[in-house]
């Protein structure tokens, strides 16, 4: 926004776009009155809105979607509950989960009515070293309550993801939230007579620089088909591009050499196991590489530790002096880690979908900076201080409070559950890690491939 | 262009079910029966079982029920939800106050 | 594909499947042929009056047969609560020149029979609180009323297709043929064809295209119309409200909300023409400016919607209802020109007269198909 801002763009905020019409005119509300504007191009980028499920009781306030969850921590401050149900485990569902922790409320599960995790397993794992259960080939099957939510009912589901009688849990929860998907908000494109199709919910047919049927009408983003926000940048650049084309501010030939190069990043963002073209598929088993795809994390959040040692960011065979340990599984498009060390100890390689592997002859110096770029949190930095039979591990801390140097506790494994007596050595963070804190705790030496969150005190959960 | 619809064509008859009193439409409070039973009254499009109910004519203008009254239908019917044609999309997206939409500002080229 | 039915109706409006209704209660056996879905066209895009004042007096017959002996019972009639309120139209005036307007119009009525006064300002806002002072006077006609057409129309069509009509929609008529003289063939865009002795056509603006194929020509244009919808708001009053000008009008719905029709004067030259109506950018806040002045109650309540449609203009603004001599079998119903709704219980009544040759329960002939002559 400051960068368009900057280059001359005329940026008005809560004004919603009432209409389209004919020839390139909208109607504007702002503030206490209707604006009309016409453009030579017009890009519709409103993106998408969340999917419902109805249930029993899905009408008590304390049900709502996960993004209206999510404004209100973010936007608001507000908390949505105190105990929450999650239905829904993509990655809306495992990222917002993680939120409502870090705003103080718990989460008491995590549920899906199918039989794997929709999401990146990194953010699923983020979870389930805190604690928190999954419930896959489930749904929920009431709200209780009579003017708020006080419960909630979720039973397993069959192939046809009908409800399996008998199979009713209760959880005291006051929040349900529902993550099920999104879907594009293609209502100004429909106004404008745009010729549409079906892609996850009505989206407006395109060329390959997102202009549909209306010559000068765009689209970008989520409301063209839901992805998410990266491939939604480049989809906008790409159609900027475009309408400057049209309107004459950019020759052929630089557009052309332009909209290659973004086109080109955005094919590296459809690749991996999450891409476009393999949504919905439950069949896959190994990564590109050829490493078998771990199963727990699919169905319970979190690896095995011999399904850690087994991939190229475990770093096997370097048990001696601090190294980091990259818990990164599956091919999704991210890379910030290879750039994040200045010594080349970290490398995906051309295509961001690789698994990051740790470099044989790793010169690694423990400056923590891998830890804080990684968005999943699945680095660790591992140091075995072989003489005093105790290691230090090193994690990624987005919590407050922050426990502080000498603070005793406990370590919990990938699954949550306690697995050792803890201690913090050390608790840093500087400006460019973006309020990630770098938290090294102390643990006994047959630990440090076990431990991978701290708690305070006992750690009773 | 809408698709041929024979309206006399066998669709079955309506059998209650459990989750009936279900609301699916919470702006107007459209249970999933009423809208089950109007595809049986012979509303087979989106368009004409928003009229006959009201269903995704409320404040939201059926941005939270549209996919669930598509489905509905097109089960009931025995088709496949994209095979039904959406309602219309109309101006304002959200709504508006008269006083406001009446106060046309001056805007630019 | 059917059977032949002994009457193809052709357009799934309010006309058709009133006239297929009161058909198949004689026994006769009926398919209806529509090129979208029921009631797509002006029913769904209609204000919802059942007036007879202000009536072109070729039509007030018509209009207050249906309000003395089909409005007051037809909800009972088809298991649906078509929503209709007999609490009087008001239509008011501003200025002098509208109450001499008003005046005309009153005493055209009364001449039919009509029980219209006119009454002043304060007595208007004595029956609506709720309106300016604006208002200087108003004709009050206390028979008249509102109906809710959308629910209207498919409670025709679903009664009817009880009752064993065959409705087809999605089937676009192109063409109509005769055979030995009379209509024979009805011939659709998908490359079907259905065949009957008696076609009624009731098919809004597009019959005409469709009647020419056949050598007849109906004098029709076809003009925007745009309405806008209020969320709902507490019961404020039932009334039916027009304007002289017949530049506003509207009324509160049984939900609750307001639905309010105006023009922005420029209907006339609008460039787009195509068969899906697009409200304008300019009517509606125009419309929003004028439902002010008359109800500032209503300044803060929100609109949600705005809809449009297209009105079938006839060239002398009354439509074409009739036989036609040069295609035996051939009944016309179209041209309502922006008040066929209120009439379409009647209309239909009166079509199924037509084809089974019973008395007429109206004189329809002012209304016939070749009355349109050049000037002297």
């Amino acid at each position: 926004m400051k960068q368009a801002e900057e280059a001359g763009v005329e940026v008005h905020l809560n004004s919603v776009v009432m209409g389209i019409f004919d020839l390139g005119e909208i109607t504007v509300q702002h503030g206490d009155g209707v604006c009309h504007y016409k453009g030579d191009s017009i890009l519709i980028a409103t993106g998408a809105c969340e999917n419902m499920v109805p249930f029993d009781g899905w009408t008590l306030p304390g049900v709502m979607g996960a993004g209206a969850a999510q404004t209100m921590m973010n936007l608001h401050g507000v908390q949505p509950g105190s105990r929450v149900l999650m239905v829904g485990s993509g990655n809306v569902g495992l990222v917002v989960s993680f939120q409502l922790l870090q705003a103080g409320v718990e989460v008491a599960a995590v549920i899906d009515a199918a039989p794997q995790i929709g999401g990146y397993g990194v953010h699923a794992a983020k979870l389930a070293r805190i604690g928190v259960p999954f419930y896959l080939s489930h749904t929920i099957v009431k709200a209780e309550g009579t003017d708020h939510v006080t419960g909630a009912v979720i039973a397993q589901v069959d192939e046809s993801f009908r409800p399996i009688a008998g199979t009713e849990k209760h959880l005291d929860v006051d929040t349900v939230c529902i993550a099920v998907g999104l879907s594009p908000m293609s209502q100004l494109a429909r106004m404008a007579g745009c010729e549409m199709t079906e892609k996850g919910g009505a989206v407006p047919v395109v060329d390959e620089y997102g202009q549909t049927s209306i010559p000068g009408l765009f689209v970008a983003g989520d409301v063209g088909g839901i992805e998410e926000a990266s491939s939604a940048m480049i989809g906008g650049r790409i159609a900027g591009a475009a309408a400057a084309r049209r309107s004459g501010y950019l020759p052929e030939e630089e557009f052309r050499e332009k909209a290659s190069a973004l086109k080109a990043s955005l094919g590296q963002l459809h690749e991996g196991m999450f891409s476009p073209k393999n949504k919905g598929r439950r069949d896959l088993t190994v990564t590109d590489e050829g490493y078998h795809l771990s199963k727990t994390l699919l169905h319970h959040g979190y690896l095995s530790e011999e399904e850690v040692a087994g991939f190229p960011g475990a770093a096997p065979g370097k048990s001696a002096g601090i190294h980091p340990v990259i818990e990164c599984t599956q091919n999704i498009p991210c890379n910030p880690c290879q750039d994040a060390c200045r010594f080349g100890c970290i490398r995906v390689g051309d295509h961001m979908t690789a698994l990051p592997a740790v470099a044989e002859n790793a010169r690694c110096v423990g400056c923590g900076m891998c830890v804080a770029s990684c968005p999943g949190q699945a680095i660790f930095l591992v140091n075995d201080e072989e003489e005093a039979g105790t290691a230090t591990v090193t994690l990624p801390y987005e919590f407050l409070p922050v426990p502080e140097k000498g603070t005793k506790g406990v370590a919990l494994g990938r699954d949550g559950s306690v697995v050792c007596p803890a201690e913090v050595v050390e608790a840093k963070t500087a400006g460019f890690m973006d309020g990630t804190v770098l938290l090294t705790m102390r643990v006994p030496s047959e630990m440090s491939m076990k431990a991978r969150f701290f708690k305070t005190g006992e750690g009773t959960k | 262009m809408s698709r041929l619809l024979d309206r006399n064509r066998e669709i079955g008859a309506f059998v209650p079910q459990q989750d009936d009193d279900l609301i699916i439409c919470r702006c107007e409070e459209i249970t999933k029966g009423e809208i089950r039973r109007a595809v049986h009254e012979g509303m087979w499009t989106l368009t004409e079982v928003k009229r006959f109910l009201r269903a995704g004519m409320g404040l939201c203008q059926g941005q939270t029920c549209g996919r669930l009254v598509k489905g509905i239908v097109a089960k009931e019917l025995g088709v496949r939800p994209s095979e039904l044609e959406d309602t219309t999309a109309r101006c304002p997206t959200r709504p508006v106050e008269m006083q406001v939409f009446g106060n046309e500002v001056h805007g630019h080229e | 594909m059917s059977k032949n039915e002994e009457v193809i109706i052709i357009g799934g409006g309010v006309i058709g499947c009133a006239a297929a209704y009161y058909l198949a209660k004689q026994g006769v056996s009926v398919l209806v042929l529509e090129e979208r879905m029921i009631g797509h066209g002006g029913s769904s895009r209609n204000g919802g009056g059942v007036r007879q004042s202000a009536r072109d007096i070729r039509e007030l017959p018509i209009a207050m047969y249906g309000i003395k002996n089909l409005w007051p019972t037809l909800s009972e009639e088809l298991g649906v609560d078509v929503e209709y309120h007999q609490d009087g139209n008001l239509r008011l005036a501003k200025t002098e020149k509208h109450i001499d307007i008003l005046q005309n119009l009153v005493d055209n009525s009364r001449k039919s029979g009509l029980e219209v006064t006119m009454i002043s300002g304060g007595q208007a806002r004595e029956l609506c609180p709720y309106m300016s002072e604006e208002v200087i006077a108003a004709s009050w006609c206390p028979t008249d009323g509102h109906a809710n057409p959308m629910l209207t129309t498919l409670a025709y069509y679903r009664k009817a297709r009880m009752m064993g009509v065959h409705f087809i929609t999605g089937e676009k008529v192109v063409k109509l043929k005769k055979a030995k003289g009379r209509i024979r063939k009805v011939l659709t865009q998908s490359g079907n064809v259905y065949e009957a002795d008696t076609v009624i056509l009731a098919a809004g603006f597009p019959s005409r295209a469709i009647a020419n194929t056949v050598g007849i020509d109906i004098p029709m244009f076809k003009e925007l119309n745009e309405c806008l919808v209020t969320e709902m708001q507490p019961p404020m009053f039932w009334q039916m409200l027009g304007t002289a000008e017949a530049d506003f009008y509207g009324h509160q719905t049984k939900h609750g909300s307001f639905v309010f029709g105006g023009s922005s004067g420029m209907e006339y030259y609008y460039r787009n023409q195509a068969d899906f109506a697009h409200e304008t950018s300019i009517t509606p806040a125009s419309v929003c400016r004028g439902i002010m002045k008359y109800f500032p109650a209503l300044s803060g309540a929100k609109i949600i919607r705005n809809w449009a449609g297209w009105i079938d203009v006839c060239a002398d603004r009354v439509p074409v209802i009739g036989r036609v001599e040069e295609v035996p079998g051939l009944i016309l119903a179209c041209g309502f020109s922006g008040h066929g709704f209120g009439i379409a219980p009647a209309v239909g009544q009166i079509l199924m007269e037509i084809v089974l040759e019973k008395p007429v329960c109206v004189d329809i002939s002012p209304l016939k198909y070749n009355r349109f002559h050049a000037k002297a």
